[in-house]
């Protein structure tokens, strides 16, 4: 009894507050999405937001590039960091201050990361500039778009640049507890260096970086700010573009902003849930 | 260590170079973007192709540092939104963390899910829709408003690392306390901070950084009264005055840099505290 | 008894709906009745104290410099009132929150007080009742105005009613670099066979960017062999008439441009990246000294100059307005009132400070003051003012720039 209070107590003052800030958030977005906006004298209740939104043309491939862009920097970034990971464990010279640098990217805000990131690869920014010192081009054009492209190639950089080290060192620390034991096996065993990662150290990190790796894909998926500045205005990123039909003069454009919010909620809460089903048959089956 | 007792199959030299690629891969990958901040802040003139500015000027700092151009009094705002967002994510994290961490209960799994929602959808999604019980309760426009919802994305950080740090906590130290007499308080400051004090740091970076970093949900809350250095930055970024938002940037970037060098020690992973993610 | 007590309560009912409604009534004499009976130092006096927030474009560190400083300095000195600029990145993120603040039923104490406004957004703000006038007329500084401008009596084609008041004027001017580019084409035909002979060259933002449309406006008014059939209300059937014209000019034009045209600059600020960078060779803007500044800041190539056509450069003026919620109205008309103060137009407009084109009516002022506006120096980017004066034409009214804009995307961005 006095445990269940005492747990009372200690839980709820935080979910209160989450539970009025994100339950009552998106409780209050669907009901405006679905057309419920006293603020506009709008007290219907359809679906016509979500049909206008689903059927506009500029929405899929928003979707489509969205997804392009959060596949290929989890991607990267979850390989980058395994790799550093692996020789990160070593022991060698100047290894404090390496690990230093390397949290470095944890402390940037990604608004510092954008801004230097088109300073660097944008086609006058310092790696073109290298590249026509060294006679690779001639003129700032013939330099790859990387920003304000058709990919968003920018804004993968950012992100990969942002996570490698999220990723890498929880990596690390799976590294850490899982020892060099089973390497050492499996060297003895007669493995090489690439069959020992494949077989036996890959399938013993997997699990471990698997919930930073769908933490990364839901952040990227859902982000704003860095596709606010580096990104092309069409096809725009899914948060760019509801945010935009957000500060829409016409308020109209309110429901349609709301159910790009809740779609945007939806897929990435999906994506968790499947998550969590394949890992506990992941669980089940190495068990 | 154990590596070197005995000769690897394989390529050893190969291994080294790849060792050697990846570390200068770090380290400039790491540098590459941020080195020219610092160039850009302080040019005059730097067009294609030049690698080094042509001409220096003082302009962007000395507009920074003029009270003409607000940037200290938003970097003042940033400081206390983000001073209060961390004080209050550990007043509530650190109970709800100690209650998730050491307890069992019906329902935990349910409420796990739901405190870490918050990281997972998207802050604009969620505060998009809770815009207009803002504007009614008067919370839009202000500090406090603004800090509220910077709560809302850094919250579960701090109840995730406190619940991975106090499922390692062993409880009797706080048992044997009180049967030697100490009261609660004595005991929370005496025996329970200290053991908990790593995950506390490592919480506190990182609603600190969360709050620091936000930019949207900044501008839709604060309506643009409420400045802090994010919205200044994005608005010189958006201008294209690089010299500026370079010097804006180091501004930006030096107080969270200089917290991590303060607090790397809690970071090496060999606290715990990032075991709060495998509880996902 | 009883019926005593229903008389009595009758009466207090009737009472009260009496005070009710005569209350109610006093309600609906709107604000702006009141500042129309008041003197202008009356209005002065009842600023005195009260806090100012003005919304607007905070991108430039010299504006922000003369709003924060110089602007903000004589409030306070002179009248006691606080001035706090809101910079925005966009406008309609303002005009947005106003509307929001009606909606929701905010009839005073409004968040924004002052906008700096023009065009499409002050047509939609008033349209929807969301500015408070008209008030430009109490202003005494009003009288150094050219009552007969009617490019100052309407924005964008929109008569102005009092409901905001100008403080700045803008014309289109083309930027060119002339290490580059030597000497500049002086009409619009000449600039289109200049980019022909040039390819990869030349390029404008892509609209929805302000700059890229008016560069296309004026290509607009090469097509229609002129403006003057064109300054009144949308025409249909001229626009269809006129319309496929420029399409094939501008589809045509493609393959000469930055890019073949396949993509174009996003905004304005891009494009004057590419110009720095020396990746184009022209630009286009809408403020006469903008090219000088940014000189000035080392942004450009010192080798900038500006150029207008012969036939003229669409210009256009730029307004504060007050919002109808404000409770600072009368801090607000003190605001607008100082920005037509000759001394203040002056500071605005030396190339130091923001080089912006004075609104006032120069001819009209002290002998003290029109010296002083005509001896201001100017830097060797910034054309004259009788050049830019006398190729000053009018802008369209907003539908003509919406169809223009709507068929630019479907004729041109996605062929």
């Amino acid at each position: 009894m006095k445990n269940g209070l005492s747990l009372i107590i200690l839980l709820a003052p935080a979910l209160v507050v989450i539970l009025v800030l994100f339950a009552g958030g998106l409780a209050l977005g669907l009901s405006q999405s679905l057309g419920y906006m006293p603020i506009i004298g709008a007290y219907g209740f359809s679906p016509n937001a979500y049909l206008e939104l689903l059927g506009s043309p500029g929405f899929v491939p928003s979707l489509l590039l969205t997804i392009f862009v959060s596949v290929m920097a989890t991607g990267i970034a979850v390989t980058l960091a395994v790799v550093t990971a692996l020789s990160l464990r070593k022991h060698f010279a100047g290894k404090k201050l390496v690990s230093f640098i390397y949290q470095f990217p944890l402390t940037i805000p990604h608004l510092v990361v954008a801004v230097g990131m088109m300073m660097l690869v944008s086609q006058s920014g310092l790696l073109a500039r290298a590249a026509y010192r060294i006679g690779l081009i001639g003129d700032s054009s013939q330099f790859p778009v990387l920003v304000f492209d058709d990919l968003g190639i920018g804004i993968i950089l950012v992100y990969v640049w942002k996570e490698i080290p999220f990723i890498g060192l929880i990596a690390l620390a799976v590294l850490q507890s899982i020892g060099n034991d089973y390497e050492e096996q499996a060297r003895t065993l007669g493995a090489n260096s690439w069959q020992t990662f494949r077989h036996v150290l890959l399938p013993l990190i997997v699990p471990g970086i698997l919930p930073g790796s769908i933490i990364i894909f839901a952040y990227t998926f859902s982000s704003f700010e860095v596709p606010f500045l580096l990104g092309k205005s069409y096809p725009a990123m899914l948060s760019v573009l509801s945010y935009r039909l957000y500060i829409d003069v016409d308020l109209d454009a309110r429901p349609q902003a709301m159910a790009m919010s809740i779609l945007i909620a939806l897929f990435v809460l999906i994506l968790v849930v499947i998550y969590r089903r394949i890992s506990q048959h992941l669980v089940r089956g190495s068990a | 260590m154990i590596g070197n007792r005995r000769e690897l199959r394989g390529c050893p030299t190969c291994t080294r170079v790849v060792h050697l690629i990846v570390i200068s891969a770090i380290v400039g990958g790491v540098l590459l973007p941020i080195i020219p901040l610092a160039a850009w802040s302080v040019s005059h003139s730097w067009f294609f192709p030049s690698i080094l500015p042509s001409e220096l000027s003082g302009r962007a700092w000395a507009y920074i540092g003029s009270p003409l151009s607000k940037v200290l009094s938003a970097l003042a705002n940033s400081l206390l939104i983000a001073g209060l967002v961390t004080a209050a994510a550990a007043g509530l994290g650190i109970p709800a963390g100690r209650a998730l961490g050491l307890q069992r209960f019906r329902g935990k799994a349910v409420l796990e899910f739901l405190i870490l929602a918050p990281i997972i959808v998207p802050g604009l999604a969620v505060i998009m829709g809770i815009h207009v019980l803002f504007i009614k309760l008067r919370l839009v426009d202000t500090l406090f408003g603004v800090a509220l919802v910077h709560l809302l994305p850094s919250l579960p950080y701090m109840i995730m690392v406190m619940s991975g740090v106090f499922a390692n906590y062993n409880v009797e130290f706080e048992q044997q306390a009180f049967s030697l007499g100490a009261g609660k308080i004595r005991t929370f400051f005496h025996v329970t901070l200290p053991a908990i004090l790593p995950g506390v740091v490592t919480g506190s970076l990182f609603v600190f950084l969360i709050s620091w970093s936000q930019y949207i949900l900044t501008v839709l809350i604060g309506g643009g009264r409420v400045i802090t250095l994010p919205v200044l930055l994005f608005a010189f970024a958006a201008a294209g005055d690089n010299a500026v938002t370079a010097a804006l940037c180091i501004v930006f970037l030096a107080p969270a840099v200089l917290i991590l060098v303060f607090t790397s020690r809690y970071l090496s992973g060999e606290s715990g505290a990032m075991g709060g993610f495998g509880r996902l | 008894m009883k019926r005593k007590s229903i008389a009595i309560f009758s009466i207090v009912i009737l009472v009260a709906a009496g005070l009710w409604a005569g209350g109610k009534q006093e309600q609906t004499i709107p604000f702006e009745q009141r500042y129309m009976s008041m003197s202008w130092d009356q209005i002065v006096q009842e600023a005195r104290g009260q806090k100012l927030y003005w919304y607007m474009w905070g991108g430039s560190d010299l504006i922000n410099r003369f709003v924060n400083g110089y602007v903000a300095e004589r409030l306070k000195g002179e009248y006691d009132v606080t001035l706090e600029m809101v910079p925005v990145t966009d406008a309609t993120t303002f005009a947005n929150k106003v509307l929001g603040e009606k909606q929701a039923g905010r009839d005073s104490g409004g968040s924004v007080d002052v906008m700096w406004i023009n065009g499409e957004n002050f047509r939609t703000m008033r349209e929807a009742g969301l500015l408070f006038g008209p008030y430009a007329e109490r202003l005494p500084n009003i009288q150094y105005i050219d009552a007969a401008d009617s490019s100052i009596a309407n924005d964008f084609g929109y008569p102005v009613e009092g409901f905001e008041s100008p403080y700045g004027s803008a014309q289109v001017v083309m930027v060119y670099d002339s290490a580059k580019v030597g000497e500049p084409p002086r009409t619009v035909g000449d600039l289109l066979d200049w980019i022909r002979a040039n390819p990869g060259k030349f390029t404008y933002p892509g609209i929805p960017d302000f700059t890229g449309s008016v560069f296309v406006r004026h290509l607009f008014y090469h097509v229609a062999g002129g403006y003057e059939q064109l300054l009144g209300p949308f025409d249909q059937e001229l626009f269809d008439t006129i319309a496929p014209k420029l399409w094939a000019l501008l589809n045509d034009l493609e393959p000469y441009l930055w890019r073949e045209g396949k993509t174009y600059p996003e905004t304005h600020t891009k494009l004057q990246d590419l110009l720095a960078n020396g990746e184009v060779y022209f630009d286009v803007s809408y403020n006469p000294s903008g090219a000088a500044s940014l000189v000035a800041q080392g942004r450009y190539p010192e080798s900038v100059r500006t150029f207008v056509f012969d036939t003229g450069t669409i210009g256009n003026t730029h307004y504060v307005a007050i919002s109808f919620n404000s409770s600072s109205k009368a801090a607000a008309m003190v605001l607008a009132n100082l920005l037509l103060d000759p001394a203040a137009q002056y500071q605005k407009s030396r190339p130091d400070v923001w080089g912006d084109l004075t609104v006032l009516n120069v001819g009209n002022l002290p002998q003290e003051w029109q010296e002083k506006f005509l001896s201001l120096p100017r830097p060797p980017a910034v054309l004259p003012p009788d050049v830019l004066s006398s190729r000053k034409i009018p802008e369209l009214q907003a539908p003509w720039l919406e169809a223009i804009e709507k068929g630019w995307t479907e004729n041109v961005l996605q062929k």
